[in-house]
C-alpha cells in the first residue's frame, strides 16, 4: 500500500496522467520542410508533404498504374500530339472554391516560366501549350508525340487565385499558407518545428485520420525509439539496424515496400584512368558486393540500372561478381602492373578518391569496406564525405571527382535518360555510348510498350558491360507503422499517396 | 566658479576618451565579425543555389537573382549598406523570403533564456563557492581542508567533462525510464515526454546547466572570483569595516562588482557560441541551431544577420560592462 502510494505520488509529481486523448498520426522527418510549394520541391520531405496537400491530374492506383485524380476523363489525339482533359466536378480547393481548368493552365505556365526558376520545370518541358476550352476542360499540345501522356501528368496542381502571375517566387507567402485539393490542409507550424495537418472535410474521398503531425527528429536512431515509446505512429523508413528490434514489438507493424532506388559506385570518365573500360571492368570485378551489403541491411544485388522488379531489368544479364583473376588480367591488358602489391602504370599507382554524401544512410560503413576490399586488391582508395552544398557544387555542377558512392531514386517511369544519355543532365560521370543514346531516344518515343521494354533491356546489357559505374544493390525498405493504424498502403516513392484510406483505432 | 566649470569640462573629456575606445572596439568588432563571416561563406564550397537547384538553368537563374557571383567586396558592401538602413535582407533557403530579423526574432526567446540562465547559474554557483573557498589553503595532512580542495578539483573536472554527450545520454535514459514506468503503471506519460523531442521547462533547465558548465566558465569564474575575494578580504578597508562592526561582505561585494561585470561581459561570447552546440545536441529550436542550419544551407543573409546580431550583443555587453565599471569604480573615473 505504501509502495503504491509512493508510486502514485511520484507519478503525479512527474506529471503522469490517467486521462487518454485521441492522438493524431505523428510521423518523423529528419528536417521540417523549408518550403511548401510543389513548384519548388527539392527534398523527399517536401514531396511527401505535397502528397498530403495537393493532387495531380493523375495519380497511381494500388497496382501503381496511372489513374485519374483531378481529371475525370481524357482524350488523347490520334496523332499523339495533344490531349483534352475534363476535370472532376466534385473537387474543391481548401478555401472552398471549385477547381478550374485555369488552375491547371496556370500551374503549367508557372512551371515553364523561366523566371519562376521552378525545380520541377523538367516535368512539363514536353508540354508545348495549354488552351483552356471551358471552366472544366483544357487541351494540352505536346512538343513531340506522346503515347500515354497521362503517365507524366502527376505533378501537383496549384490554385491560380493565390498568385498574381505565372512568375512565382520561392518566397511567395503560399509557401507557409498552401492551399491545395489534397486530403489534408495545413493547420499550423509549431514551436518545436513540427507541422500539423488536418483532414480536408471537403475532399472528394473520405479521409480516415483526422489529424497528421510531422515531427522533426534529426537523429534517425532516435526515431525508432520514439515509435517504440508510442510518441510516433509512423516512420517512413526504418534504419536496417532497427528492423530486428521493431519487428519484435507487438505495437508496431513493419511494411516492406519496393523503392525504385539503387546504389552505385560511379567513375568520372573524364579522368584518363577511368576512360579505359578495362579499368572500370576490373574495378567492378574486385568488389565483393554481397559482403558490402551484409552490414547495412538486406537487398538485391543488381547487374544494371533498374531494380529487379522493373519491367526494364534484363534478367539475362548477370552482375559482374568478384573475380580477382579476371580483374588482374584486365588491368594488365590496360598497361598496369603490380609493384609491391600495388597496381601501377608509368610509375603511378592506381589510386583514387571515393566521395560520398554525408547524409546517405549507412554509407560510411560501405565506403570503409569498399576501401578495404580495393586496398587488399592493390588499389589505393581515399575516402571523402561531403555535405549537401559541397556535394552539389563539386559533383553535380563542377563534376570534380574521381569516383562517387551514391544512390539514384526514380519514380514509376524509371527514366534513366538523365543519368546515361550523353546529353543527360545528371550524367555526372560523362558516360558516352552512341548506341545507348540511340536506344534511350527510341524508348522515349516508343509507341509500343514492348518496344520500349526491348530497347531499355538492351541499354541494361550495354551499360553493364561498359561499367560506367559498379551497380551495387537495391535495399529492402520498411516503413514502421503503429498497429493502431489500419488499412495502411504505402506508395514506394511518395509514401502518402493512399493516406486518405488509412484509419486509426 | 570658472575653475569648477573647467574641471567639469576636463572630466567630460576624460569620460569621452574613456568611452571612445570601447565604442571604436564596438564598431571594429562588428565590421570584423561580419566581414570574416562573409569571407568564410564566400570561400566555402557550394552556395545557396547549389542547395536548392537541381538543374543548371535553375542554378544559373538563382545565382543571378541572389547575386551569388558578385565579388566578396561587392556582396559585403551591399550587405553593410543595407544593414545601415536597417535591412538585413531575407532568408534564401531556411525560410525563403522571410526577413532575417523576423526569422531570428521567432527563435530568439529560447536562446536569450539559455544565455541569461547560463550566466545566472554559472556566476551564482561560482561566486557562492568562491565565497566559501577563497583564501583557504588546503593541506593533504589536514583532513578538515579536504572539502575545500575537493570542491576546487570538482569545479575543474566538471568544466572539462563532455557534458553535451552526458546530457544527451541522460535525456535518452530519462525517456526510456518514463516510458517503462508509464507502461508498468498503466499511465499516460507526462506532457513533456519525450524529453528529447518536446519543448519543456525540464529540458530548458538541463540545457542551461549544460551551457553554464560546459563553456568552461565555472572554473574560470570561480578562480577569478576566488583570487579577487582573497585580495579584497586582505584589504585595509575590510579590516577597518570589521573594526567598526560593519558587515564586511557588503563592502566586499561593492568592490567585487567591477570585476564581476568584466567577467560577465567577457563570458557572453562563450555562452552565445555554446548555444550552437547545446541547441543542436538537445534539439532546441533557438538561434544557435538556426545558425548551424543556415551555415549548412549557405543561407548567407541569415548567417550574416545572426553574426551581426551576436557581435552586437557581445560588444554591447562589453560596453555595458565598461560603463558599469566606470560608474562603480571611482578610480576608473579618475575621482580617486
Amino acid at each position: 500500500m505504501r509502495r503504491l502510494f509512493r508510486w502514485s505520488f511520484l507519478a503525479a509529481a512527474c506529471g503522469f496522467t490517467v486521462t487518454t486523448f485521441a492522438t493524431p498520426l505523428r510521423y518523423a522527418e529528419e528536417q521540417a520542410p523549408g518550403i511548401i510549394n510543389p513548384l519548388f520541391t527539392t527534398t523527399m520531405v517536401e514531396a511527401r508533404v505535397s502528397e498530403l496537400l495537393f493532387d495531380g491530374l493523375y495519380t497511381d492506383n494500388r497496382d501503381l498504374a496511372t489513374t485519374p485524380a483531378l481529371a475525370s476523363n481524357a482524350d488523347v489525339a490520334e496523332d499523339g500530339l495533344s490531349i483534352t482533359i475534363t476535370l472532376r466536378d466534385d473537387v474543391f480547393w481548401h478555401d472552398g472554391t471549385a477547381i478550374q481548368a485555369d488552375d491547371v493552365a496556370f500551374t503549367i505556365e508557372a512551371m515553364k516560366n523561366p523566371k519562376t526558376l521552378s525545380t520541377e520545370a523538367g516535368r512539363v518541358e514536353w508540354i508545348k501549350d495549354v488552351e483552356v476550352l471551358s471552366a472544366k476542360q483544357l487541351k494540352m499540345t505536346f512538343v513531340d508525340v506522346q503515347h500515354h501522356p497521362q503517365d507524366k501528368l502527376n505533378f501537383k496542381i496549384l490554385p491560380k487565385s493565390q498568385f498574381d502571375s505565372s512568375l512565382v517566387s520561392r518566397s511567395h507567402s503560399f509557401r507557409t499558407r498552401p492551399t491545395g485539393t489534397g486530403p489534408y490542409r495545413l493547420s499550423s507550424f509549431n514551436d518545436d518545428n513540427s507541422v500539423t495537418f488536418r483532414a480536408n472535410d471537403d475532399h472528394h474521398a473520405k479521409v480516415g485520420i483526422s489529424e497528421l503531425v510531422l515531427r522533426e527528429v534529426a537523429d534517425k536512431s532516435y526515431q525508432a525509439k520514439l515509435i517504440q515509446y508510442e510518441s510516433l505512429e509512423a516512420l517512413v523508413r526504418v534504419m536496417p539496424q532497427d528492423i530486428a528490434e521493431l519487428s519484435r514489438s507487438r505495437k508496431i507493424e513493419l511494411y516492406p515496400y519496393q523503392t525504385n532506388s539503387w546504389w552505385f559506385m560511379g567513375f568520372n570518365q573524364k579522368d584518363p584512368r577511368f576512360k579505359d573500360v578495362r579499368v572500370r571492368q576490373a574495378l567492378s570485378q574486385m568488389v565483393d558486393i554481397e559482403n558490402l551489403l551484409a552490414p547495412i541491411g538486406t537487398g538485391e544485388v543488381l547487374s544494371g540500372p533498374y531494380v529487379k522488379s522493373s519491367p526494364f531489368y534484363n534478367h539475362d544479364v548477370r552482375p559482374w561478381g568478384q573475380d580477382n583473376y579476371a580483374a588482374a588480367t584486365l588491368l594488365e591488358d590496360a598497361g598496369y602492373s603490380k609493384v609491391d602489391g600495388v597496381w601501377s602504370k608509368g610509375g603511378k599507382a592506381l589510386s583514387f578518391t571515393l566521395t560520398f554524401h554525408q547524409n546517405l544512410e549507412t554509407s560510411q560503413k560501405v565506403v570503409i569496406n569498399l576501401q578495404s576490399q580495393l586496398r587488399a586488391q592493390g588499389v589505393d582508395v581515399q575516402i571523402e564525405a561531403l555535405q549537401e552544398a559541397e556535394w552539389k557544387a563539386r559533383i553535380w555542377r563542377k563534376r570534380e571527382f574521381d569516383a562517387v558512392l551514391s544512390q539514384w531514386s526514380f519514380d514509376r517511369n524509371e527514366d534513366i535518360y538523365a543519368q546515361f544519355h550523353s546529353k543527360g543532365e545528371r550524367n555526372f560521370g560523362a558516360y558516352n555510348n552512341p548506341e545507348v543514346d540511340k536506344l534511350l531516344d527510341e524508348a522515349r518515343t516508343a509507341a509500343d510498350p514492348y518496344e520500349k521494354k526491348h530497347a531499355l533491356r538492351k541499354v541494361h546489357k550495354i551499360v553493364r558491360d561498359d561499367a560506367p559505374m559498379v551497380f551495387l544493390w537495391t535495399l529492402d525498405s520498411y516503413a514502421a507503422v503503429s498497429t493502431r493504424v489500419r488499412r495502411v498502403l504505402i506508395h514506394p516513392f511518395y509514401f502518402f499517396t493512399y493516406v486518405g484510406e488509412w484509419q486509426m483505432k | 566658479m570658472a575653475n569648477e566649470v573647467n574641471q567639469r569640462g576636463q572630466a567630460g573629456i576624460a569620460l569621452f576618451l574613456l568611452l571612445l575606445r570601447p565604442l571604436l572596439t564596438f564598431v571594429a568588432t562588428l565590421a570584423g565579425a561580419s566581414f570574416v563571416a562573409s569571407a568564410l561563406l564566400y570561400f566555402s564550397p557550394g552556395n545557396a543555389a547549389d542547395v536548392v537547384a537541381s538543374d543548371p538553368a535553375t542554378y544559373a537563374g538563382l545565382v543571378d537573382k541572389w547575386g551569388l557571383d558578385d565579388s566578396l567586396f561587392s556582396q559585403y558592401t551591399t550587405f553593410v549598406a543595407n544593414a545601415l538602413q536597417g535591412d538585413f535582407g531575407s532568408s534564401l533557403v531556411t525560410s525563403p523570403g522571410e526577413p532575417v530579423f523576423e526569422v531570428i526574432q521567432s527563435r530568439a526567446p529560447r536562446t536569450i533564456l539559455l544565455v541569461a540562465g547560463a550566466i545566472f547559474l554559472s556566476f551564482g554557483l561560482s561566486l557562492s563557492l568562491a565565497f566559501w573557498t577563497a583564501g583557504k589553503k588546503t593541506n593533504l595532512s589536514a583532513w578538515r581542508t579536504w572539502p575545500v580542495g575537493m570542491t576546487r578539483r570538482f569545479v575543474q573536472i566538471i568544466s572539462i567533462l563532455p557534458l553535451f554527450l552526458a546530457a544527451y545520454i541522460c535525456m535518452y535514459s530519462i525517456d526510456a525510464a518514463i516510458y517503462n514506468q508509464s507502461v508498468a503503471q498503466g499511465l499516460t506519460p507526462p506532457s513533456w515526454f519525450p524529453l528529447l523531442l518536446n519543448t519543456s521547462g525540464t529540458k530548458t533547465a538541463l540545457a542551461i546547466g549544460v551551457l553554464a558548465i560546459s563553456s568552461c566558465s565555472l572554473t574560470e569564474i570561480h578562480t577569478s572570483c576566488e583570487n579577487e575575494l582573497s585580495r579584497i578580504r586582505e584589504s585595509d578597508f575590510v579590516d577597518a569595516a570589521r573594526a567598526r562592526g560593519d558587515r564586511a561582505w557588503t563592502h566586499i561585494l561593492a568592490v567585487l562588482i567591477p570585476t564581476l561585470t568584466t567577467l560577465i561581459s567577457s563570458r557572453v561570447s562563450f555562452f552565445l557560441g555554446g548555444t550552437v552546440i547545446v541547441e543542436e545536441v538537445l534539439h532546441i529550436n533557438g538561434v544557435g541551431r538556426l545558425f548551424w542550419d543556415a551555415c549548412l544551407a549557405r543561407d548567407f543573409p541569415l548567417v550574416l544577420g545572426i553574426t551581426a546580431l551576436a557581435a552586437t550583443i557581445v560588444c554591447s555587453a562589453r560596453l555595458l560592462g565598461d560603463l558599469i565599471r566606470i560608474w562603480t569604480d571611482p578610480r576608473q573615473r579618475g575621482d580617486a
